[in-house]
C-alpha cells in the first residue's frame, strides 16, 4: 500500500473516532434515553423489556431506546464517550474500566448474583476442579475471567500454568461440544447450561462464588459520571423496579410481553433461560451494598486484575430520591 | 535510501497528526492513546509483542504459501481443462462472495484453535485474487508467441507451450495477485485469531481490549501494520528478483 | 548450407471476414529458392494470406496448400513477424534455440552462437531482450528464424517497425542470410519489395487479386538509386493509385 493511502486510512479512522469525544456535551433530549445492552437481547434483560412493553417507562415519562452492541466491551466506553446515556455491563468489568479512567458510575443492578460459571460436559474427564490439570479451558473475556479461573483453580490447589487457556471468543458451547476444549469459563449458568441440555450433552457447572470467588453483581446499569444529575436516571431505576415486581408476580404474562417484542426468542432455549433467570434478578435495582462492592474490589486487587481498590463512591452510587 | 527517507518523513507526519487529534480533540486515553503512551507500551511489552507477532507472522507466511500453491494449481486447471472450468469456476467465485468472517467460526470448529484455522483463513482470503489473476494471465498469452510456437511445432504440444511460453508469460499476472494477497493475508490470519486462539497479535488485541489496555491494543495494531507492510515489500522485492524482466526496461535505445 | 529449394503452391484461397470477402479463388505460386515479395495496402489481406501459408489458419479462410513435391507444408516453415516475438524472460541465445526446446530436442548451442555472430550479435548472446534496441532484436529474431533451418520462410513486415537506416541494413542482411530459401516477404513498402524481391506480387482490389510485376534485373539487395528500380517504383505507385 502506498504511503499516501496509509495516511488517508489513518486519518479516516481518526475522523471516525474523534467526534465521539466532542459529542460528550451534546444537549440532552428531554425524553429519549438510549440504553446500550451488553449483548443481544436475552432473558437477562427481562426487566428492561417488560418495563418497555408494559408501559412502566412510559408511566415515568420516559422514552427508552434499547440498542445492542457489536462487542460486549463497547457499552461502557460508549457511555464514557457520551454516545449513549446508559449501558449494561458486568460489575467486574466496571472495576476494570473505572481503574482505566472511564468516567462511569453504576446506578443500578439488573442481575444481583454471579451468572458466570466454569462448565464441563457431564460424564467427561473433568469431575472435580482438580481434574482440570493439564487441560484446555476456553474463555471469552480476557482479564476478569482469567482471575476467576485463577481463584477457582487455587481452591483445587492448581496454578494457572497447570491449564492451557484458549480464547474462544464467545463460542463457548460449540467449543465445548466439539471437544476442542475440556472446559469453558464465561458461560452463564442460566444460558449455556440450557444450551448444552438442548444439545443432549448436559453440562456440569462449577460456581465461582462457591469456589473461592467473592459474590458480585453480574449485570449492572452504568451512566456517565457527569450526567448523574439527570432526573430521568432516577425515574428509569424506579420503572425498572416496578417491572421486576411485575415479573415476579406475573411471570407468564411477562414472558408473553417479552416474546411479542422479540419473536425470534420464542424458543425452548430462551424459555428455559427465562425460568432460570427470574430468581436472580435484582429485586431492588437501585440498592447498593457498598461493603460488598468494596470487598470485591479488594479481591480483584489481590488477584492482580486491578492495581488499587478505589473508593466505592467513585464508581457506584445509589441514586438520591427524585421526589 | 531515498525511499527510506521519504518513508520516515511520512511516519513523522502521521505521528504529528495522531498527536494533534488526541490533543486538539481532547480524546480520552481509553478511546485513542497518544503516541508516547503507545510507544511506552511497545517498549514495555516488547517481548510479548514479539512472541505474538511471530505466531501471526507464521500463520500469514504459511497461509500465503499454501494459498498460492492452491491458487496456482487451480488457475492451471482452469486454463487447461474444460471440465475443471465447469466445476471450479463457481467455487472460485463463491470463495470471493462469502465473507470470510462468516466462515471463520466454522473453520475454527473444524480445525481447532491452533495454527490450522488461521492458516486456512489466510488461504481462503487470498485464494480468489491469486487464482483470478494467474488465470487471467494464462488466458491472455500474447497471440504472437502462440503463433510462433504453432509454426515451430509440426504436432501441437500443449504442455511444451505451457511450460516454455504460457506459464512464464503469466507470471507477472500472478505477481499482481501476490501483491494483493500480501495486503489481505494478514486480515485473514487476524480474523481467525479473533474467532478463537491462544496466541497471536489478534488474540493480544482482543485481550488488551477487554482488559482496557488500550495502549497495548494500539501497540499490537502498529506491530500488525508493520508486519503487513513488511510482507508487502518482501513480496515486491521477491517479485523484482524473480521476474527481473518485468516490467520491461524503459530505457532501450532506439537505434541499431 | 540451405536445404533443397522447395516451391509452394496455394490454390483457390478464400478469406471472408466480417461479411466481407477479402479474396476468393486466389492462386499463389512461390518459386523454390527465390525471394518473393508481396506488396499491397493495409487491410487488403496480405497478413491473412501469409498466415494461411504458415498454417495459422483462422476461421473463414480456406485453400489448398502444398509444397511442389505434393506434400503438406507443416513443419517445413519458419515464421518471422513484425514484432520480434522474443520471450523477455529468456536470453537472446535461449530465444534463438526456442524451437528445439519446444520440440523437446537438445538445442545446438554452437550453431546458435554461429548464427548470432552472422547477424552481428555475438556480444549479446547472454543479454535479455529488453536491453537491446529494436534493430538488434529483429536481428535476434532473424537468427532464430535461421536456426529453424526450414526451406520456407514467411516474413510479415518484419522491418516496418524500425527506423529507415536500420531497415535498410537489416534488409541487406536478410537478403544475404536467406539466400537459397523460399521466402515470402509481406510488405507495404514498395521500395523494400523492389530491393529484395526476385519476384514481386502486388495484391490489390476487393476482392483482392495478385498481379505479378515484371522481374527486375540485378541480384537483391538492389541499389534503391538504380534507374530500373526507380522506374518500377513509379509504376507501382501508379498501379496502387497513389499518383
Amino acid at each position: 500500500m502506498s504511503n499516501l493511502f496509509r495516511a488517508a486510512l489513518l486519518l479516516l479512522s481518526l475522523a471516525v473516532l474523534a467526534p465521539g469525544a466532542w459529542a460528550a456535551d451534546s444537549p440532552v433530549n428531554d425524553k429519549k434515553l438510549t440504553v446500550m445492552l451488553d449483548w443481544f437481547v436475552n432473558p437477562d434483560h427481562a426487566a428492561l423489556i417488560v418495563a418497555q412493553e408494559k408501559g412502566f417507562f412510559a408511566a415515568q415519562n420516559l422514552e427508552v431506546d434499547l440498542q445492542t452492541p457489536a462487542d460486549p466491551n463497547d457499552p461502557p466506553k460508549l457511555v464514557a464517550a457520551g454516545k449513549v446515556d446508559l449501558a449494561i455491563t458486568y460489575q467486574p468489568q466496571l472495576h476494570i474500566h473505572v481503574n482505566a479512567g472511564l468516567p462511569i458510575k453504576r446506578i443500578g443492578t439488573l442481575v444481583a448474583t454471579p451468572l458466570n460459571s466454569l462448565v464441563v460436559l457431564k460424564g467427561g474427564p473433568v469431575k472435580t476442579l482438580a481434574d482440570l490439570k493439564g487441560r484446555k479451558i476456553g474463555y471469552s473475556v480476557g482479564g476478569f475471567e482469567e482471575a476467576l479461573l485463577k481463584a477457582m483453580l487455587a481452591k483445587a490447589d492448581l496454578k494457572p500454568e497447570d491449564v492451557t487457556l484458549v480464547n474462544v471468543n464467545f463460542s463457548l458451547a460449540p467449543s465445548l461440544l466439539s471437544k476442542q476444549v475440556d472446559a469453558v469459563i464465561g458461560a452463564f449458568r442460566n444460558f449455556e447450561l440450557n444450551q448444552l441440555d438442548l444439545a443432549k450433552k448436559p453440562g456440569q457447572a462449577f460456581y465461582p462464588e462457591e469456589e473461592g470467588v467473592l459474590p458480585y453483581d453480574e449485570l449492572v446499569l452504568v451512566a456517565n459520571r457527569d450526567q448523574l444529575n439527570d432526573p430521568r436516571l432516577g425515574r428509569f431505576v424506579i420503572a425498572l423496579e416496578q417491572a421486576t415486581l411485575y415479573l415476579l408476580n406475573h411471570p407468564d404474562e411477562a414472558w408473553k410481553a417479552f416474546v411479542v417484542k422479540h419473536k425470534d426468542l420464542d424458543d425452548e432455549l430462551n424459555r428455559r433461560a427465562w425460568r432460570d433467570t427470574l430468581p436472580r434478578l435484582a429485586r431492588r435495582p437501585a440498592a447498593l451494598d457498598e461493603a460488598r462492592y468494596k470487598r470485591f474490589a479488594q479481591f480483584l486487587v489481590k488477584q492482580g486484575v486491578i492495581t488499587v481498590a478505589l473508593p466505592v463512591s467513585n464508581y457506584a452510587v445509589q441514586l438520591p430520591s427524585s421526589e | 535510501m531515498k525511499g527510506l527517507g521519504r518513508g520516515l518523513l511520512t511516519l513523522a507526519g502521521l505521528l504529528l497528526v495522531w498527536q494533534g487529534v488526541v490533543t486538539l480533540g481532547e480524546l480520552p486515553p481509553y478511546i485513542l492513546p497518544d503516541p508516547s503512551a503507545v510507544a511506552a507500551s511497545l517498549w514495555r511489552n516488547a517481548n510479548s509483542l514479539l512472541g505474538h507477532a511471530s505466531v501471526t507472522a507464521l500463520e500469514i507466511v504459511l497461509g500465503m504459501t499454501l494459498g498460492t500453491l492452491l491458487g496456482g494449481a487451480t488457475a492451471l486447471a482452469l486454463g487447461y481443462s474444460r471440465r475443471a472450468r465447469r466445476w471450479l469456476l463457481p467455487v472460485l467465485i463463491a470463495s470471493q462472495a462469502i465473507p470470510v468472517f462468516a466462515i471463520a467460526p466454522l473453520l475454527v470448529l473444524w480445525l481447532g484453535y491452533g495454527l490450522g484455522s488461521k492458516i486456512a483463513m489466510a488461504m481462503l482470503i487470498i485464494y480468489f485474487p491469486v487464482t483470478a489473476n494467474f488465470y487471467d494471465g494464462l488466458r491472455h498469452t500474447p497471440r504472437g508467441w502462440l503463433d510462433l510456437a504453432r509454426v515451430m511445432l509440426p504436432e501441437p504440444r500443449r504442455w511444451a507451450v505451457l511450460r516454455h511460453i504460457a506459464l512464464p508469460a503469466a507470471l507477472p499476472a500472478l505477481g499482481s495477485g501476490l501483491r494483493v494477497a500480501a495486503a489481505v493475508a494478514p486480515i485473514g490470519a487476524v480474523l481467525g485469531e479473533w474467532v478463537g486462539s491462544s496466541a497471536g497479535l489478534g488474540y493480544l488485541m482482543l485481550h488488551a481490549n477487554s482488559r482496557m489496555q488500550v495502549d497495548l491494543l494500539f501497540a499490537a495494531l502498529l506491530v500488525l501494520a508493520a508486519l503487513a507492510v513488511g510482507l508487502y515489500f518482501a513480496v515486491d522485492a521477491g517479485l523484482k528478483r524473480w521476474l527481473p524482466w518485468h516490467p520491461p526496461n524503459p530505457e532501450t535505445v532506439e537505434t541499431d | 548450407m540451405a536445404p533443397a529449394p522447395l516451391g509452394v503452391s496455394l490454390r483457390a484461397a478464400r478469406l471472408v471476414y466480417g461479411g466481407l470477402t477479402l479474396f476468393d479463388g486466389l492462386d499463389l505460386e512461390l518459386s523454390g529458392g527465390c525471394f518473393t515479395c508481396l506488396l499491397g495496402p493495409s487491410g487488403i489481406g496480405k497478413t491473412s494470406l501469409l498466415r494461411l501459408l504458415a498454417g495459422l489458419t483462422a476461421v473463414g479462410v480456406s485453400g489448398e496448400l502444398r509444397g511442389d513435391d505434393g506434400l503438406p507444408l507443416t513443419g517445413r516453415v519458419a515464421y518471422m513477424a513484425q514484432q520480434d516475438l522474443l520471450l523477455p524472460w529468456l536470453t537472446v541465445l535461449d530465444n534463438v534455440t526456442l524451437g528445439s526446446r519446444l520440440r523437446g530436442e537438445r538445442p545446438d548451442r554452437e550453431r546458435a552462437l554461429r548464427l548470432l555472430a552472422r547477424v552481428g550479435l555475438t556480444d549479446c548472446a547472454l543479454a535479455r531482450p529488453d536491453t537491446l534496441s529494436g534493430g538488434m532484436r529483429q536481428r535476434a529474431a532473424l537468427a532464430r528464424t535461421l536456426m529453424e533451418d526450414r526451406p520456407v520462410v514467411l516474413m510479415d513486415e518484419p522491418f516496418s517497425g524500425l527506423d529507415a537506416l536500420t531497415r535498410l541494413r537489416l534488409q541487406a542482411l536478410a537478403a544475404e542470410l536467406l539466400a537459397g530459401r523460399t521466402v515470402l516477404l509481406v510488405t507495404h513498402d514498395p521500395l523494400e519489395a523492389l530491393r529484395l524481391g526476385d519476384h514481386v506480387l502486388v495484391m490489390n482490389g476487393r476482392p483482392a487479386i495478385l498481379s505479378p510485376l515484371p522481374d527486375l534485373p540485378g541480384v537483391p539487395p538492389r541499389d534503391p538509386g538504380d534507374p530500373a528500380v526507380q522506374a518500377a517504383y513509379r509504376a507501382i505507385l501508379r498501379l496502387l493509385g497513389a499518383t
